[in-house]
């Protein structure tokens, strides 16, 4: 069975958040609607011998997703055709049980719709034989989807060329993250995305 | 469209009160939507201008309306990419807040009452003013104003002071963006400055065959201002092993992901230079050969004047003088003719008695002056490792062939000049020019530009001798006059004191001038001073609110441009055009075309084609201008807008590589380098003339500025210094740097939803130690304080920044534009900035970067009426807005 996943050459993130933009525009998210999002890893270690990488972080298209396990509508679900897992807004009901369940904390509520978020690799636009917008507009050329099963993809082949030891993916709880991140240049820090601050809207008095 | 669109598109919450006459409603000449049911969906290939990266697009357009973006992967620069802000462009364009008619003032400066005027009654107002100006207390009393950011075209303004006689315009970069650079290197060696963001450097768009070893980016961050361009190439560039080293305060996405980054002391980087430069000679890691035959460098300097021994002055105007060089094997000076004489051996390093004068090299010279600058001083003086500094100098000078990208960093404090001098010696010593890998190039050209890749020749042959000699500021200053500006503190003292004249009306086109230069709140204040001001921008900033009339400028989805990208010709071209918006250019030509009819004699003359020659008579529309600026290539503008991107030269020709070696036709002697001795000239001899003349760029000879400029570099402390012994150090302890974030260009783009939603509100970055005693949490509201007042940001406690420094960005609120703040008292850290000297000697450059702030925690939290939450940012998400003819293109009102 296919299974369609982001492969992220972590090394040639530059975090200009230019995916973010595309993905607002592809995707027609509102505001406070985000699919994915950059993260800064880091500084860490002793000025001035310290080190920081980019991650960007997405659904993680687990293979056992909490999110689909939770959902008591069937709106978060797995596309048999492809692996990845979508939310039918015509089913979701709003009751953000997904977004809890998520470790990741990658699915986005949009409150003007009141439905449940999250990235589906541009299903859209992949439909009409296009790379997803954040794949296309990636200024550091560091975003990749691919079928991870296939072991002739561009993503198997590029997974392999890295070598094991420099392909990582967040913490797993047993839920089984698909996506793989490729970091050679950094030591990887096994930090969650929401543990790191992506806006700073300032603390109040 | 309804008189209700029109009113809540103006919206007072966040735009400007519009009187209640407005009952004159918008004739649409032709709808564009089509009343059929089938979509007209058209993709149609331009540039992005959301900065001056000029990416290549692909933009759809459905049934008029601009729906959709994507990067063109035929730009050989972006490849394919677009950024957070060239992919907000759908957002700037049907901005609520566009400024969409010519509006003029109807109550108190300030109030933001307006009423809508036409075209031509702005245009005749302005005019008249300006012959009133003229008439009453000369031309130079009228005064004109762009910027870099949102889509300028920067000589339509110098071309239009020049023909209107006033030699006063000045824009908030030049001298503190990109004029040291640009002239330095020209004046060095003949060349294009190797800045990635004013897409120089174009070596490093050829990832996979460029024979690049090495890269130090010197105050650069390619990744955050140029992400899709110059900050994709880096990516492909560290992925080839190509070493780099990057010099920056503050940890940018490069610095994290360079072999050395050195987090330089804001204000301290000719300092480090010379090190560097000390380091190399010492070292012996020079290019020996290039130094000797092909820079300047051995030639005799006579100490007494500074100049250098002349055997014989050429008398052809393309042919070097002959310069006089020490010949060891004969012991005596000996004339060296161009390009070299073997039979010569000529030394390098020496000081030489004769006939009582001393004599030394250019090279000895050199060595002298950065003598005192061991790696242990420079480690003092810039808050560095020395075995950190060794290690970034081995990195470069040990992985050649390579280059130096020197950033804005250095134009922005008052050393900059030699910030630019120092650089270029570096680079020149390593005999980093011209050859595979190299960043300072001679690529080829389509010749379809002209400089910093605009299309109207400023005529600066057209503004009277007397008239240039008013030019505020750059007697003193004279680097300037490259650029035909003045100098904006000299232009500031002028409004508020009128010494050494008054200036009366001030026609400002960028975005918002109080952000953008230095000492906002004297801006502010000078306003008063001014009879008549008008503000022509995409939509109004805060300095619109001390506006007299406001004219509404074109998004770059609006504008038609030729670009040059490597060796393919693109077309930025209009998709859609909204509302009554002309692009800049030709508001400047009617501008002209209304003051010839009122009498003005040079503007009668600029419209005719003999009298301009080259210079182009005024165009009515931009057409006329491309086409006539596309001339010297195979194409027409209209063929541009169909085709491009059009390869114009193969790659193979495009990379032309050692020009300098090949043998000019005339004398069968090597081409050299573009200087006047042909060779590269690091012992700058022309600062000197420049000084004491204005040549080569001022075209009539001028009084001596009170000091020779130096012909080598010099390290100056910062004048408001944190080292011990200054007083003002102890109340303000930190230094302020500033630097982009790729969300914005310039003042741009803080009226669009997505990017304010990403970006509300200026992170202050500042070393834990430091937040630490000074009581700051992180993602506290802290007040930072100069000499000059106080704004608020966001504190951002992080070791990516050097301790002693503090880094905060441009700021401006558009969503209190209509409070008494106008948006841009509130986190504006150019309130805090310097406009005071001391000034950089050649180019007057002020201090925007490395004066003392202090930093605390700001109890009242965050202030009053700003926007920080996704939702607040409601307001500017994008309106619908018909597709409208434009007037410049034929269609009528």
């Amino acid at each position: 069975m296919k299974k369609l996943a982001f492969v992220v050459e972590a090394d040639r993130c530059i975090g200009c958040k230019g995916c973010q933009i595309a993905c607002k525009l592809e995707n027609h998210l509102g505001l406070g609607t985000n699919r994915t999002l950059i993260k800064e890893i880091g500084p860490t270690g002793e000025y001035p011998n310290i080190q920081m990488y980019f991650l960007p972080a997405m659904c993680q298209q687990c293979k056992n997703p909490t999110c689909v396990a939770v959902c008591p509508t069937g709106a978060c679900h797995v596309n048999p055709e492809d692996g990845v897992i979508l939310i039918d807004q015509e089913k979701c009901i709003g009751c953000k049980s997904c977004v809890r369940a998520c470790p990741y904390e990658a699915i986005s509520f949009n409150e003007e719709r009141h439905v449940s978020d999250k990235c589906d690799l541009c299903a859209q636009s992949r439909q009409q034989g296009n790379a997803p917008a954040c794949v296309k507009n990636c200024s550091g050329g560091a975003l990749h989807v691919g079928d991870l099963n296939d072991p002739e993809s561009d993503v198997s082949k590029l997974l392999a060329d890295a070598g094991e030891a420099n392909v990582y993916n967040l913490r797993d709880f047993g839920n089984g993250p698909a996506v793989k991140y490729i970091l050679k240049n950094d030591d990887w820090l096994d930090i969650l995305p929401q543990e790191c601050v992506s806006v700073r809207r300032g603390k109040q008095k | 469209m309804s008189t209700t669109d029109f009113l809540a598109a103006t919206d007072i919450a966040n735009g400007l009160t519009l009187t209640d006459d407005q009952s004159c409603t918008f004739k649409t000449a032709t709808k564009t939507a089509l009343d059929d049911q089938t979509d007209n969906v058209q993709i149609i290939k331009t540039a992005c201008r959301a900065c001056i990266s000029n990416c290549g697009v692909l933009a759809t357009v459905k049934n008029g309306r601009v729906v959709h973006l994507e990067g063109n992967p035929e730009d050989p620069m972006s490849k394919g990419h677009m950024c957070a802000k060239g992919l907000s462009g759908i957002q700037a364009l049907y901005n609520p807040n566009r400024n969409k008619y010519p509006l003029v003032r109807v109550g108190q400066r300030g109030e933001n009452k307006w009423k809508r005027i036409s075209w031509d009654t702005a245009i005749d107002t302005i005019a008249h003013k300006l012959m009133a100006a003229r008439q009453d207390f000369g031309a130079e009393s009228v005064f004109c104003s762009t910027g870099g950011g949102g889509n300028p075209e920067f000589w339509s303004i110098s071309r239009f002071c020049n023909i209107f006689g006033t030699p006063n315009w000045f824009e908030p970069g030049c001298a503190q963006c990109y004029l040291p650079r640009m002239c330095v290197y020209d004046m060095m060696y003949g060349g294009t400055n190797a800045s990635i963001a004013d897409s120089n450097a174009q070596e490093i768009y050829f990832p996979k065959t460029t024979k690049m070893k090495s890269l130090v980016l010197w105050g650069a961050d390619p990744s955050y201002s140029s992400p899709a361009s110059g900050g994709s190439a880096l990516v492909d560039l560290r992925a080839q092993g190509i070493k780099t080293v990057v010099i920056d305060p503050r940890m940018t996405p490069d610095a994290a992901k360079a072999d050395v980054w050195l987090p330089i002391r804001p204000g301290s980087d000719v300092a480090l230079e010379l090190a560097w430069i000390r380091y190399i000679i010492e070292n012996n890691l020079y290019d020996h050969d290039f130094v000797l035959r092909w820079t300047n460098l051995p030639y005799l300097v006579n100490t007494e004047t500074n100049l250098l021994w002349r055997a014989e002055t050429s008398t052809a105007p393309d042919q070097p003088d002959t310069f006089m060089v020490w010949d060891e094997k004969t012991n005596s000076a000996q004339p060296l003719p161009y390009p070299y004489n073997d039979d010569l051996d000529v030394a390098l390093e020496g000081t030489y008695v004769i006939n009582g004068v001393t004599y030394k090299t250019g090279f000895q010279c050199l060595k002298e002056t950065v003598a005192d600058y061991t790696l242990e001083k420079a480690a003092k003086i810039c808050w560095l490792p020395k075995d950190k500094i060794e290690a970034a100098i081995r990195t470069f000078t040990d992985n050649m062939p390579g280059g130096l990208c020197l950033g804005v960093a250095t134009d922005q404090s008052p050393n900059s000049a030699q910030a630019a001098m120092a650089a270029g010696i570096i680079d020149l010593l390593m005999g980093d020019v011209e050859r595979p890998g190299a960043l300072l190039q001679r690529f080829g050209t389509a010749g379809a530009t002209n400089m910093i890749g605009y299309c109207v020749p400023p005529a600066p042959a057209k503004l009277p001798d007397a008239q240039l000699k008013k030019r505020l500021g750059t007697i003193e200053h004279k680097g300037l006059h490259m650029w035909l500006a003045g100098h904006a503190p000299s232009i500031l003292h002028a409004i508020e004191t009128g010494d050494p004249y008054p200036l009366r009306v001030w026609l400002e086109r960028s975005g918002n001038k109080l952000v953008n230069l230095a000492d906002s709140k004297r801006w502010a204040k000078a306003t008063e001073k001014v009879d008549f001001i008008v503000h022509m921008y995409m939509y109004p900033t805060s300095f619109s609110a001390y506006a007299d009339m406001l004219l509404p400028t074109e998004e770059w989805l609006e504008t038609d441009m030729i670009v040059e990208s490597c060796n393919k010709l693109m077309a930025r071209q209009s998709v859609t055009h909204v509302w009554e918006t002309i692009d800049e250019t030709v508001i400047w030509s009617k501008l002209a075309k209304r003051c010839a009819q009122l009498g003005h004699e040079g503007c009668q003359k600029a419209f005719d084609p003999v009298y301009m020659g080259d210079d182009l008579p005024y165009w009515d529309n931009m057409s006329e201008l491309l086409n006539a600026n596309l001339k010297d290539t195979p194409f027409t503008w209209e063929q541009l807008k169909k085709e491009a991107p059009i390869e114009y030269m193969s790659e193979a020709d495009y990379r032309s590589y050692y020009v300098y070696q090949q043998p000019d036709p005339k004398t069968g002697l090597p081409k050299g380098f573009p200087t006047p001795s042909k060779k590269c000239e690091l012992y700058l001899e022309r600062m000197i003339t420049l000084g004491r003349t204005g040549q080569p760029y001022s075209h009539c000879a001028l009084p001596p500025a009170s000091k020779d400029y130096s012909p080598l570099p010099y390290y100056e402390e910062p004048y408001e210094s944190p080292l011990l012994g200054n007083d003002l150090a102890e109340e303000y302890p930190l230094v302020m740097t500033n630097g982009r974030v790729p969300y914005y260009h310039h003042g741009t783009l803080r009226n669009t939803a997505w990017t304010r939603e990403l970006y509300p509100a200026p992170e202050v970055w500042i070393h834990p130690q430091a937040a630490q005693k000074y009581g700051v949490a992180d993602n506290d509201w802290v007040w930072v304080e100069s000499l000059r007042g106080k704004v608020r940001g966001i504190a951002h406690l992080t070791t990516g920044i050097n301790p002693g420094s503090v880094y905060m960005e441009r700021f401006w609120n558009p969503e209190t534009l209509n409070t008494k703040t106008h948006g841009w008292q509130e986190m504006n850290v150019n309130v805090l900035a310097r406009s005071q000297g001391p000034y950089n000697d050649v180019f007057g450059t002020y201090t925007l970067r490395a004066y003392l702030v202090k930093v605390y925690k700001a109890k009242e939290g965050a202030p009053e009426g700003i926007w920080l939450e996704p939702k607040e940012f409601k307001a500017f998400l994008p309106k619908s807005a018909e597709a409208t003819p434009d007037i410049t293109k034929g269609a009528q009102l």
